[in-house]
């Protein structure tokens, strides 16, 4: 795993903390998908988009 | 027989005094370039002169720029230490001093609040030291002739609290900004291996933080869903919307209503209708101008404090620095209500106003020295005024008549439909007596809604629903606005520095844009800060220091101790970054020794590079180069010397960028490329 700075780590939790409340949303949501849904999001964060990437680039 | 000198902070205020003293017949007269009236009153001779704002300022006498700890700081003439400082002021004080020599008594007529008495000290100090304590003072809060003339009839020696609190103020700022820059520009020389200078002042450093969390927080954010339904209802009297349940937080829950709703008919369940009394709003105090002024027409809290400033200096308006949210009767509110009604149509409200005998609402915050701001219904000498300044009046004196205004009053009714066991809710409000709200007229936000006649248990169609889908969105970015309001609720800074505190942040290049936006450079300073000098970031501190140095303003406490223990917390902060054995550690956040500036947008030349507004090392002047000179990139275009150059999107002949230059009073804009073919038309139409 890549190792990132303190900032993108901060990042990447929420990243990892809000997916139970996409799933919870929609009912059923696919990791890959949440990802690609949260990278097209406008309101989405600029370190979040990029650890977004990071993430779908290590699958 | 000698004469009385009285200094003033700004010629136009040397011109009104004099004029309003003398009954119009004082004589000016030249000393080196620079004007001086003279007049006799009551037997006394006076001769009134001016500066131009600070003229002394604090300097550090060894000149090391990297040295610190640095606190054998001295105060100099402005021209001495501050290259920008213009010779016509250097000139100004020059007169002061050889007529301070031989006068009798002196005045100091500069504006009453901690700045101008600072300057009004200094210049008597160092012009005929001594006289800054036998000085007289003159107390006013408008430049009208009634109110000098009271004002030079009494005359006392008040003032010297906020001289002292004035001068301490400056003298923490001065060692603060000095010694921190200096070990954060070694502490980023250590951790960077690159040269490269970083200032931040103690009021910069909290304004930077709340602007970096703020920052931190968009950057970190990740929607959620959520869900809201609507629907198109149809009664007697007309067809509206209403909304079900506030957010779903499961679309299949948002989708079940929709389900249950479809084709069926709903019923109003409950109907309630509240009238709500709304008060005027208070007096303007400097940071309520600024936020109105941001509110109407856009403003920047300094464009404001400008325009304000030249409006008191026009005699139009009252002292624009003030805290105050009073309007005490001593201003005279008849004779003032009385001047509008008679200027025109524009204000004719003010006839009403006094037909009615009202008094004004008062709001909570108090000055000592000046009462909020209010009109004083005077001639503009020239009978115009630029656009901005006729704004700004036009919202002050509305303003100052909306505070006589009874309350308004408004009905907020809110009506429940059941549908299948499903609530919404139809809610709007709409006024019923405009009060205070007409005398503010367009500046009175209101908003009415139109709300149709429902009687409890009518039936009504569902004619649509719809679910939409949306997103949480990330808190919004600071504007100037409402980064001044953060700074006054945290009690940082003063009404007449934080307009300014933001402007600097802006001109380093530690944030930009509209909504303002933290640049990288910023983030950087701001890791650096925290990793190296946390004190710097602490609001609580500089709201402990600032309200220390408001008692000494106030004669409840000596600057002394004040001054100490900052100048003791300083030294311990430095003392605590030599022992630091992190200092050296890298940053994370972007390159803080990256070349300073504003980005203007891609370079056209390389198209890997961006274009960036930079300072040369060698001369000191400013032009665009490509943040990849280093890789070769050799474009680069001149700027103009003078003035503020702000990015103003892309040129539509040659698609360099285009750059908006603030000098005067008419900006223009420029393409900066120097082989536009725009160029020979010299205002691109933008």
């Amino acid at each position: 795993m890549t190792e990132v700075c303190v900032y993108h780590q901060e990042a990447m939790d929420r990243v990892k903390a809000a997916y139970p409340l996409w799933v919870k949303a929609y009912g059923r949501l696919e990791w890959k998908d949440y990802l690609d849904s949260v990278k097209r999001n406008v309101q989405t964060g600029q370190w979040v988009r990029e650890i977004v990437t990071l993430l779908e680039g290590t699958g | 027989m000698g004469y009385t000198l009285v200094v003033c902070e700004k010629p136009d205020a040397a011109k009104k005094i004099s004029e309003a003293l003398s009954g119009g017949k004082a004589q000016r007269f030249m000393v080196e370039g620079v004007t001086v009236h003279k007049f006799a009153k009551d037997g006394e001779n006076y001769v009134v002169a001016s500066v131009q704002g600070h003229v002394y300022g604090l300097s550090d006498p060894f000149k090391e720029r990297s040295v610190y700890p640095s606190f054998d700081t001295e105060w100099y003439p402005l021209n001495l230490v501050e290259k920008s400082t213009r010779a016509r002021a250097a000139r100004r004080l020059e007169v002061v001093n050889r007529l301070a020599r031989f006068a009798a008594k002196f005045v100091n007529a500069c504006d009453y609040d901690v700045e101008g008495e600072t300057i009004g000290f200094n210049v008597l100090r160092y012009a005929r030291p001594g006289s800054e304590h036998s000085a007289l003072r003159a107390k006013f809060s408008t430049l009208t002739t009634e109110e000098l003339n009271v004002a030079f009839g009494r005359l006392d020696k008040g003032g010297a609290g906020l001289a002292r609190a004035g001068r301490a103020r400056h003298l923490i700022d001065f060692a603060w900004g000095v010694n921190m820059s200096r070990m954060l520009t070694r502490s980023v020389n250590e951790r960077t291996k690159r040269y490269r200078t970083i200032s931040v002042g103690r009021v910069q450093g909290p304004t930077l933080s709340f602007l970096t969390s703020r920052e931190r927080e968009i950057r970190e954010f990740v929607p959620v869903p959520y869900w809201k339904v609507h629907g198109r209802f149809g009664g007697e009297n007309g067809e509206f919307d209403a909304e079900c349940g506030g957010r779903f937080l499961v679309k299949a829950e948002a989708l079940r209503v929709l389900d249950d709703c479809v084709g069926r008919e709903s019923t109003a369940v409950r109907s309630a209708s509240v009238a709500v009394s709304v008060m005027p709003p208070p007096p303007l105090n400097t940071g309520d101008l600024q936020k109105e002024a941001y509110r109407a027409f856009g403003f920047s809290p300094s464009k404001t404090l400008m325009a304000a400033e030249r409006l008191y200096l026009s005699g139009l308006i009252s002292y624009p620095r003030t805290a105050s949210q009073k309007l005490p009767p001593t201003i005279g509110y008849n004779s003032i209500l009385r001047r509008l009604a008679e200027s025109g149509r524009r204000f004719e409200d003010a006839s009403e106003i006094l037909r009615s005998e009202s008094k004004p609402v008062q709001g909570l915050k108090e000055d000592y020295a000046h009462p909020a701001i209010y009109p004083t219904a005077g001639r503009h000498p020239s009978g115009t005024l630029d656009a901005g300044e006729d704004a700004l009046y036009d919202i002050i004196v509305r303003r100052f008549m909306a505070a006589f205004g009874p309350p308004a009053r408004q009905e907020v009714l809110k009506v429940d439909f059941e549908v299948e066991g499903h609530t919404f809710r139809l809610q709007g409000k709409r006024t019923v007596f405009l009060g205070w709200m007409k005398y503010y007229g367009k500046y009175s936000a209101r908003r009415d809604d139109v709300l149709p006649k429902i009687s409890v248990g009518e039936k009504l169609k569902v004619l649509d629903l719809k679910v939409t889908e949306r997103f949480e969105e990330p808190p919004p970015r600071f504007s100037e606005s409402t980064l001044l309001e953060k700074m006054e609720n945290e009690s940082i800074g003063t009404k007449s520095t934080r307009a300014g505190v933001i402007s600097t942040l802006i001109r380093r290049g530690y944030v930009g844009g509209t909504r303002l936006t933290v640049t990288d450079l910023g983030l950087s300073v701001a890791e650096l800060i925290q990793e190296s000098a946390p004190m710097l970031a602490s609001a609580e501190l500089t709201a402990v220091i600032e309200k220390s140095l408001d008692e000494v303003e106030e004669g409840k406490a000596s600057d002394v101790p004040i001054v100490r223990d900052a100048l003791k917390s300083i030294a311990d902060q430095l003392v605590r970054f030599e022992e630091d054995e992190r200092r050296d550690v890298p940053l994370v956040v972007g390159d803080v020794s990256a070349p300073p500036g504003v980005t203007l947008g891609k370079c056209p030349i390389c198209k890997s590079g961006e274009l960036r507004i930079v300072k040369s090392g060698r001369t000191g002047k400013r032009f665009v180069g490509c943040s990849a000179y280093g890789s070769g990139c050799r474009a680069s275009a001149p700027l103009p010397q003078r003035g503020t150059v702000r990015p103003f999107g892309a040129c539509q002949e040659c698609s360099w960028p285009v750059v908006r230059v603030m000098l005067g009073r008419r900006p223009w804009s420029l393409c900066v490329n120097p082989a536009c073919p725009a160029k020979g038309r010299k205002k691109i139409g933008l």
